[in-house]
């Protein structure tokens, strides 16, 4: 039993180091992803939504009004 | 009980005009960047278009005042207390506590940055960021800046006029200058009382730009009647203003906004400034709708200058934008990546 509980901590202690690992190489990754969802923020289809939101400028926008959180 | 939320905000604190944008709503305010006080007590009197039809009209007590004007900050104070106001009128106080993105003239100062988020911080905004004015400008123009390409933005405002190369959602090159469209109506005025002797006041000056000035001359050309103060009699006394002598009498601060947008474009790295000439250059910001302006830039650049749909909105609808998609973009505020 206590040889069974040693691995599981042993393997546990690895995971963790693995998951340590990656996540410090996974930076450049993690700025390409926010470098991606920036320009996907401004690209035309995205500001299509803010434009349409002007439209009915009495602010009675029929449909996504309110989803935005209060 | 439940505290209300405030919903997010952009704003444009623009040397002339102030424009607020909600989040999910749009623009719900929009008015000049005017706070009047009492000159003893240092009371705040009004604010906005109330505080702008005092301009030049006030007993002695009273100054109505543009805080940003020459887009700089010349009295920290009383923009602090400009914010502030701002902000109550919105609906922000200290339980309802929104995030709020500020767009400022980029030729202000760390310190007149600081000055400007401290301000919106301790008004209750929970979070204060800045982003480049030209930035929100060519958002809001809707220039595809997240391309790899050159696209161009020139905005004259009051008191500063900036231009901008933009590509792949960041500044390239930038000029930003600290003349702008007021410095046009303190030319007329200047010109008018030296070859007419006759006093008129900043606003009367800013009505003969609208009405008849221009920056290259355009197809039907009107005069206008002037009334003002006889500097010899100290009479009221009208004259006649013609086209001509307006374009003369600015032609000096059109010339140098013309050549900070030739600056820019010889900053711009050559693989951009070729999109410029299939492009074009687009114009925004109230000082940019001066009659000639866009032919003027264009017959001295041999670019193509457009105008943009929204000259007088753009700068807060692509703030807008930014707060609408606020983790995604926040990237680039002012000072993200330095
Ligand atoms: N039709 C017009 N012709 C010339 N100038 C104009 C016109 N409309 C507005 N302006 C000028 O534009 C300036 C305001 O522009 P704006 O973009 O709101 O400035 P800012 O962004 O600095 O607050 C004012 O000086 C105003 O006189
Ligand atoms: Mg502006």
């Amino acid at each position: 039993m206590p040889v069974v509980v040693g691995a599981i901590v042993v393997l546990l202690a690895l995971a963790a180091f693995f998951v340590l690992a990656a996540r410090r190489r996974g930076h450049p990754s993690d700025d390409i992803d926010s470098f991606r969802r920036q320009i996907d923020a401004l690209s035309p289809e995205a500001r299509r939504q803010t434009s349409e939101r002007m439209k009915p400028s009495d602010g009675r926008s029929t449909d996504d009004d309110g989803a935005n959180g209060t | 009980m439940m505290v209300p939320m405030a919903r997010d905000l952009a704003i444009d604190l623009g040397t002339a005009n102030t424009l607020v944008y909600m989040k999910g709503r749009g623009i719900v305010l929009n008015e000049p960047s005017v706070i009047a006080l009492n000159r003893q007590t240092g009371e705040v009197l009004a604010t906005g278009r109330e505080a702008w039809q005092m301009i030049g009209r006030t007993p002695g007590y009273i100054v109505a005042v543009r805080p940003l004007r020459g887009g700089a900050i010349t009295d920290f104070e009383i923009t602090e207390r400009m914010i502030r106001l701002l902000l109550q009128r919105v609906g922000v106080s200290r339980f309802t506590r929104p995030k709020v993105v500020i767009c400022v003239p980029s030729a202000i100062t760390e310190v007149e940055r600081r000055a400007v988020t401290d301000a919106a911080r301790r008004a209750g905004a929970a979070d204060a960021n800045l982003i480049e004015q030209p930035m929100a400008a060519a958002i809001g123009a809707d220039l595809p800046i997240d391309e790899p390409v050159g696209n161009m933005v020139i905005d004259i405002g009051g008191g500063t006029s900036e231009t901008a190369v933009i590509s792949l959602g960041g500044i390239v090159a930038l000029e930003a200058v600290r003349v702008g469209s007021f410095d046009i109506d303190a030319a007329i005025q200047n010109y008018v009382r030296r070859e007419h002797g006759i006093a008129i006041g900043e606003r009367t000056a800013e009505e003969i730009k609208v009405a008849i000035g221009s920056a290259d001359p355009t197809p039907d050309e009107n005069q206008a009647e002037v009334r003002g103060r006889d500097l010899m009699t100290g009479l009221p006394k009208t004259v006649i203003l013609t086209p001509e002598e307006v374009r003369y009498a600015i032609e000096d601060v059109v010339s140098s906004i013309v050549a900070s947008v030739i600056r820019c474009l010889s900053k711009a790295p050559p693989e951009l400034s070729q999109d410029f000439l299939v492009r074009g250059m687009y114009l925004v910001g109230g000082g940019g709708l001066l009659r000639g302006l866009a032919e003027r830039i264009e017959r001295e650049t041999e670019v193509p200058v457009k105008m943009s749909n929204v000259p007088l909105e753009a700068v807060v609808l692509g703030a807008g934008h930014v707060i609408e998609h606020y983790e995604a973009l926040k990237g680039m505020f002012m000072g993200a990546r330095r």
